[in-house]
């Protein structure tokens, strides 16, 4: 079994882990030839399948498996990987290895960085790094548009770096296990009916700050009651969330002696694309839901807190849209984008690639309470 | 009676409460030295495996210092203090933004100290702080007067030494990860030094595996240091991840460079910087182990412990008797007298050796355990075969005691042993006289920790 690939996109990489970990702190990662796809499964709330390119974080992947299909499924704690990733953050290059150390496998990150330099040091170096403020004096700057041969303003920088630019090589071990197939092929997705509405969401920034606060308030509320079976709701309090296929959205609270409820208008619901469908779009749940009209609303309940965990994955900053499943389940889409340069001999063309994030929320029954099923996933399109 | 005032402008309030902070890292206490010259801040944490100094130069740190004294001791005047007490002093209202509507308005601008200790008084160390909003806020706090315990660093000994920017050091620290406990200082060839970090706690079953903590090895250019000066091929030092964080952390505050100077494993490490009007000195325990990898069963049995930076009392407690202070009766170090913590572990054997070995095994960081295996540490690779010259057990004509290995977090442990009169130390801390005599070994002594137990 071997695994050793390039990084790239760390930056998104980390995000991703990230908004993953907010959710469970152990991942299953399964990599094929094609794919790498992040499950986090927790004991409650919700999950998250999150399906890549292999090349939207790898780069120059060598993989090889003696399994069926060339996979290899690993289980990975993600706040060490997120914690390797910070290292990588500002990496030359940064490499990713499956290996054995003592006996217990490990991915170990092989990180290059340098030492940048910048403010005050002390000794010598201080000496330089004044020299070099003096030169960046307004006086300089203006002279120097004038004077292409005033050479101050090329000696400072290369001083600066030919003394501070050091490299060096960091290596995070992140312990991990490798998973035998027949364990984790077992392990569905969950399977969601056709949703009956699908809305973009507004920035999940403001989302989440409002949904936060309805969270807060609903256990405030609940205290202020002043009783014990309020208190047990107080601790898992239930949001509403419900939208239309006219652009509205609802987020709303309800308690004994609170009802409060944010409305966002004028969204987008996207056009379904016909050829993904399995029933004519005509006979496709959103369609019926479109014609009978704004007020024909799709609600689900979601737990305040696990929504607050979900809503996490807006640090994506992707496109999010919502695909509600009246009284059953929340899909949530979520479509991020990387740049890509290709550079030509000639010219470079850019291509702009995005991947499709997507979130299901299941009916949840008033007795077991609401389960949130997140379902992350990122496609070609 | 007065005995010592002095004044700290603001930043004098910030430097000390940055000092006192680090302090705080290593011990509870905080002891105080008072000279003419100089004030010094010191603490030895309770395993004493790490002690911390910071040495204020009275002529240029303070606004103004005065230095009193006492008819009994002119020369200098000690006490020890609560430091989260005092700490809290320093910390309460800076930056307090709810109750500071303009930048800094209700920020410390001024802090005089005085210590009152007189016989049938209050002995009081009392703080005055006004703030730019125009309060004063006067506290009162009691101390104990007892000598401050100073760890001693033999710097000829310390044949090895590096010094590189704070700022470069604490760079390197952000990159290890939560949860763990040694570095490993170690340079593997001519142009590159290693820092490693791993951790001895053990994963128990399988799941278990994926909560060991991140481990983290970074490769640094020797360039990067201002001067590396480790004549010793492949030499291995290891100190406490917390305490060597928190050296950095500080020294990162003064921008200062970092030297740091040692010897061997299982000697201790001093680092130091320089601030404006401050001097920063600490000592550390390290770890190490010199041993052969064909002797597996000896090597297992080669473990010992002891104490760091050979603390010794100074003074004498009762040289303060007119003080109403509370004054603690003579006594070793009170972590000498403790009674030791239970220990899960056998007995740990001393070995005497001659010079150690060029190379470093750490098997031995670890306790002998029968699945001893599980113990072996992360980093394996160590070229073993060239060891196998280091496999005698050699008797140390020298009288001190210089065991294979230390294990700090067994000190504790081994306590039991150094107070019936094993260590240095506590030849040291029981009998005034010996202060600055080398201890000796007895045979007994060696007998009891199994080296010759057949």
């Amino acid at each position: 079994m071997r695994f050793k690939t390039n990084l790239k996109n760390i930056r998104t990489f980390s995000k991703l882990v990230a908004a993953l970990s907010s959710l469970e702190k152990i991942a299953w990662l399964r990599l094929d030839d094609e794919h790498v796809r992040f499950t986090v499964i927790p004991d409650t709330g919700s999950q998250v399948w999150a399906l890549l390119p292999m090349e939207f974080i790898f780069d120059n992947v060598q993989l090889q498996s003696a399994e069926a299909q060339n996979t290899i499924n690993l289980e990975l704690p993600l706040v060490p990987l997120q914690r390797a990733l910070r290292s990588a953050l500002n990496a030359t290059s940064a490499s990713l290895r499956l290996t054995k150390k003592d006996g217990i496998p490990i991915l170990s990150m092989t990180i290059q960085t340098s030492t940048v330099a910048q403010g005050n040091q002390g000794g010598g170096l201080g000496s330089y790094s004044r020299f070099s403020r003096g030169d960046n004096g307004p006086g300089h700057v203006a002279g120097g548009f004038g004077d292409d041969d005033d050479g101050i303003f090329n000696i400072e920088p290369l001083e600066t770096h030919l003394h501070r630019e050091r490299e060096k090589i960091i290596t995070q071990d992140i312990p991990v296990r490798v998973l035998h197939p027949d364990n984790v092929e077992m392990i569905m997705q969950p399977k969601v009916r056709e949703p009956d509405v699908h809305i973009q969401l507004p920035p999940l920034l403001q989302l989440k700050a409002i949904s936060d606060r309805f969270t807060k308030l609903a256990a405030a509320s609940t205290r202020a009651s002043n009783s014990a079976v309020a208190t047990a709701a107080a601790s898992n309090p239930k949001l509403e969330l419900s939208a239309n296929m006219h652009g509205s959205l609802r987020l709303s609270l309800t308690t004994d002696t609170l009802d409060v409820t944010s409305q966002w208008d004028s969204l987008e619901n996207p056009e379904l694309d016909p050829s993904q469908l399995h029933c004519p779009l005509e006979e496709h749940p959103s369609t019926i839901f479109r014609e009978a009209g704004p007020d024909k609303w799709a609600s689900v309940r979601v737990d305040g807190k696990d929504w607050s965990k979900v809503l996490s994955v807006g640090r994506l900053e992707g496109r999010v849209i919502a695909c509600f499943a009246d009284e059953h389940a929340l899909i949530l889409e979520c479509f991020f984008y990387l740049v890509f340069y290709w550079t030509g001999s000639l010219l470079s063309t850019r291509l702009i690639k995005p991947a499709v994030l997507r979130i299901v929320i299941q009916r949840m029954s008033a007795i077991t309470g609401p389960l949130l099923v997140v379902s992350l996933q990122a496609e070609n399109m | 009676m007065v005995l010592l005032r002095f004044t700290l402008s603001e930043e004098g309030v910030n430097a000390l409460r940055d000092a006192l902070a680090c302090l705080n890292k290593f011990s509870d206490e905080v002891s105080l030295e008072a000279k003419r010259d100089k004030l010094v801040f010191t603490a030895l944490n309770s395993s004493k495996s790490a002690y911390a100094a910071f040495s204020f130069a009275t002529n240029r740190f303070f606004s103004k210092y005065q230095y009193e004294g006492v008819p009994q001791n002119r020369e200098k005047f000690f006490c020890k203090l609560y430091n989260r007490a005092l700490l809290s002093l320093f910390r309460a209202r800076t930056g307090d933004p709810i109750h500071d509507p303009e930048k800094g308005g209700s920020a410390i601008e001024r802090c005089d100290v005085a210590i009152q200790d007189e016989a049938g008084k209050k002995s009081r160390f009392i703080v005055k702080i006004a703030c730019r909003n125009g309060m004063t806020t006067k506290y009162r706090l009691p101390f104990e007067v007892s000598p401050p315990v100073h760890a001693k660093f033999d710097r000829d000994e310390a044949l090895h030494s590096w010094s590189i920017s704070s700022r470069t050091l604490r760079q390197l620290m952000d990159h290890f990860g939560p949860g763990i406990e040694y570095l490993d200082i170690h340079s593997d060839d001519d142009s590159t030094v290693s820092f490693t970090c791993f951790t001895e706690k053990v994963a128990s079953g399988n799941a278990e595996v994926l909560k060991k903590p991140l481990h983290t090895s970074i490769a640094v250019e020797k360039d990067e240091f201002d001067s590396f000066d480790v004549t010793e091929d492949k030499l291995h030092i290891v100190v406490s991840v917390k305490d060597f964080r928190a050296i950095t952390q500080h020294a990162a505050f003064l921008g200062s460079d970092v030297s740091a100077q040692y010897s061997i494993p299982s000697r201790p490490m001093q680092i130091r910087y320089d601030g404006d009007g401050v001097k920063c000195e600490f000592l550390l325990m390290t770890v190490g182990e010199r041993g052969a990898p064909g002797q597996q069963r000896a090597k297992k049995a080669r473990t010992g412990a002891r104490p760091t930076a050979r603390a010794q009392q100074l003074e004498a407690a009762a040289s303060r008797a007119t003080s109403n202070a509370p004054t603690p009766a003579p006594r070793p170090t009170p972590a000498a007298r403790r009674e030791p913590m239970p220990s899960l572990r056998p007995t740990a054997p001393r070995q005497s050796q001659r010079p150690p070995p060029a190379t470093l095994d750490h098997d031995s960081l670890f306790v002998p355990q029968d699945d001893d295996y599980q113990w072996e540490p992360v980093r394996m690779n160590e070229d073993e075969d060239e060891e196998e010259g280091d496999a005698r057990l050699e008797w140390d004509a020298s009288d001190r005691p210089n065991p294979s290995a230390i294990k700090m977090s067994s000190v504790m442990a081994n306590q039991a042993a150094q107070r019936s009169g094993t260590g240095p130390d506590n030849s040291v801390e029981q009998d005034q006289a010996l202060s600055y005599l080398e201890p000796t070994q007895r045979l007994s002594q060696a007998r009891q920790f199994g080296l010759f137990n057949d």
